[in-house]
């Protein structure tokens, strides 16, 4: 499958549920974007690689629709999920209350809110403001949000902020579980040690272009480490 | 030839225009002044008129250019039409604050009061308060993406309000009954006293295209200018 | 047309649950709404000017200022933690969102004004409990006017410096139309006229409804990022 011209086949050969092609995104005539093309199938979590800076969030955003594109075109086939840098959720409501808000938003049965709580070991908490919640719990609670109505294609912008070392572990389930059943994924992570063993390509971003991008492979974090430094060497 | 080297033209080009237009000016104060004959009944204080009204015409027709090229804005997203909205506002203040002056100053001997809240006055009156909101707004929006969406959103809203607004005062007026015998309507004027009117409309219009041109180029430079300093940044 | 009601109507009522649970806003803006009234009855020379002359343009700059108070707070909230990109996300219609937030908006300056008008008549001891239902008319037509149109501002306010300020300053402007027009209509009802008298008022409180509800809702698209 190359539908978007990439010059090889990544894992998981389906047709693309998100595809960016030619992507260039401008801020008060800056190209923090430059003609970026990247697509990810079901059952392909793809890792985004680069320094600050480099436009993992303005790519994440773009491929969530909430950025449009200055030049090329994004397109999605499905509804889309994303954990971004702010908690996108309401402090003076319950952890509850915010994943029913949503759930109806999304045309999702509110009841799904309490099993998504149990997802993330919120459902202690599911009555308490998430102004009184720790980093840690409003990035569970965004995660189990993101998750609503089992979206096809997860966008995740350092999802492992502030999350202790089970939190991690039920991400990681999280992510597995999703790509088992055929969700597209991607995610921006300066700790990807952690999510490697998930993850199915890496895509390494400098400067707002696609330096590289490249099937995982058997590479485990400390060879992505290496091939990251090299790319951005220019390697 | 770079786009630097287009605005520089291009204001060079607005600095002709208002050269021309300024001496157009000098030639109709002293047009206004020698030889138009003063008007009977308000004596030499009409010749303010000359002035006043030209500069209202300016404000107005820099309001509309600002509203028009702000529907133009969000239907195209170029721009260079929000950074011609913004250099039409900016003279659209100037115009309003020449008009906003000289009509009491003519009004106060004639009427025999510096200010009333008639339709035209008043929704003049707003057409600058508008703009003066319309720049603040500019001036508190740093992201030139967003600045540009927003004061367009205004630039459109504001012309419905004005009509609404004067259509409101109008209702108003008719309700009470006008305190001032004579209204601040154009008398229709003698041939000689129109000449000079229409002639200064024409000099106040070439120097608003003057000034357009060369506000405009002056903003795509800094833009210019802005987009170095952050391409030389990163 | 099904899914975009549901969706105004979800935003509402989270906008009013958390309004419900600080009632911050509301308390400051009625407690607002009392002094306005309390100032302006002592703002006149009282040998020469009725309470009652003075009473309609109270009432309403009482409720246009109250108002100003509530806006921002609608979208100060989705601004907080960027919970409006996850409004965005959910694939709910952009005038959907933003009628919602002008349904909350509407029963906020709506909950204010009806506390205020049985305080208005006692106050400025005005003969209107039998024409309350007219009163109540002029209001909701004159309200909804302002609450559209603050409602679109306040979107891009609250993305400025100084936003408290600014919403004020962009938004005073459109309140001459339909206050006037309100202080107008509420006049003659004071008066015991019929509404027959303000035929033309009325038509103008219509006309600005309609021509700046559908602008706002149009335009409102353009104060989201994107």
């Amino acid at each position: 499958m190359s539908a978007a011209g990439a010059d090889f086949a990544p894992v998981g050969d389906r047709r693309p549920l998100i595809a960016a092609e030619g992507v260039w995104r401008f801020f008060g005539g800056r190209a923090v974007l430059r003609d970026v093309t990247l697509v990810a199938g079901a059952g392909e979590v793809v890792l985004l690689l680069g320094p600050n800076g480099a436009g993992k969030t303005t790519l994440l955003r773009v491929l969530a629709g909430l950025l449009r594109p200055s030049r090329g075109k994004v397109e999605r086939r499905g509804r889309v999920g994303m954990v971004a840098h702010h908690s996108m959720l309401y402090d003076a409501l319950t952890a509850e209350e915010n994943l029913r808000f949503f759930a109806r938003l999304r045309g999702v049965e509110p009841e799904r809110a309490g099993e998504l709580l149990a997802r993330v070991g919120l459902e202690p908490r599911a009555r308490q403001r998430v102004a009184s919640f720790s980093r840690g719990m409003v990035q569970r609670l965004a995660i189990g949000c993101a998750l609503l109505g089992d979206p096809e294609i997860l966008l995740l912008d350092e999802p492992l902020s502030g999350l202790d070392e089970v939190s991690v572990g039920t991400l990681l389930e999280l992510l597995r579980e999703s790509r088992g059943r055929g969700r597209a994924v991607l995610v921006a992570s300066h700790q990807f040690a952690e999510l490697v063993e998930v993850v199915t390509s890496v895509a390494y971003l400098g400067g707002g272009r696609l330096l590289a991008w490249e099937p995982r492979g058997e590479r485990g974090g400390a060879a992505i480490w290496d091939r990251y430094r090299e790319v951005l060497s220019g390697g | 030839m770079t786009s630097r080297d287009r605005a520089w033209l291009l204001a060079r080009r607005g600095s002709v225009v208002t050269a021309v237009a300024l001496l157009g000016l000098v030639a109709v104060y002293v047009r206004a002044l020698f030889f138009t004959p003063i008007e009977r009944f308000q004596g030499p204080a009409q010749k303010i008129f000359y002035i006043h009204a030209p500069s209202a015409w300016v404000a107005l027709l820099s309001f509309a250019v600002t509203g028009l090229l702000s529907v133009l804005y969000l239907w195209l997203k170029d721009r260079r039409l929000d950074l011609g909205a913004a250099a039409s506002a900016e003279i659209g203040v100037a115009f309003s604050v020449v008009m906003l002056t000289t009509g009491p100053l003519w009004g106060k001997p004639i009427w025999g009061t510096w200010w009333t809240w008639d339709a035209r006055l008043t929704s003049t009156l707003f057409i600058f308060l508008l703009f003066v909101g319309y720049l603040v707004l500019r001036g508190a929006l740093s992201d030139p993406e967003v600045r540009a969406r927003y004061s367009a959103v205004l630039g459109i809203l504001a012309i419905p309000l004005v009509i609404f607004i004067h259509v409101t005062v109008y209702l108003f007026r008719t309700l009470h009954p006008d305190p001032v015998v004579l209204k601040p309507e154009a008398p229709s004027l003698p041939g000689e006293m129109l000449v000079t009117l229409l002639f200064s409309l024409a000099v106040f219009t070439l120097l608003y295209a003057g000034f357009l041109t060369q506000r405009y180029a002056l903003a795509v430079l800094r833009e210019l200018e802005d987009q170095e300093a952050a391409d030389a940044v990163s | 047309m099904g899914e975009g009601a549901r969706a105004v109507w979800a935003i509402a009522a989270k906008d009013l649950a958390i309004e419900w649970r600080t009632k911050t806003a509301f308390v400051s803006a009625l407690a607002f709404a009392v002094l306005v009234l309390a100032v302006l009855y002592f703002a006149r020379d009282p040998t020469a000017v009725a309470s009652l002359d003075v009473a309609p343009g109270a009432l309403w700059v009482t409720f246009s200022f109250a108002a100003m108070l509530g806006l921002n707070r609608a979208f100060l909230l989705e601004q907080e933690n960027r919970a409006l990109d996850g409004v965005l996300l959910s694939g709910v219609p952009r005038p959907a969102v933003f009628l919602g937030k002008m349904l909350a908006n509407l029963v906020f300056v709506g909950a204010v004004e009806l506390v205020s008008v049985p305080l208005f008549i006692l106050f400025y001891d005005v003969p209107l409990w039998h024409r309350v239902p007219e009163l109540l008319g002029v209001t909701a037509m004159a309200t909804l006017s302002f609450v559209a149109v603050g409602t679109l501002l306040s979107a891009m306010a609250v993305r400025t410096r100084f936003a408290e300020l600014m919403l004020p300053l962009l938004l005073l402007p459109f309140l001459v139309p339909p206050v006037v027009g309100a202080v107008q209509v509420t006049a003659r009802i004071l008066a015991q006229r019929p509404l027959s008298e303000v035929a033309g008022w009325l038509k103008l409180l219509a006309a600005f409804d309609i021509v700046f509800l559908f602008l706002a809702i149009f335009l409102f698209e353009a104060t989201l990022e994107e």
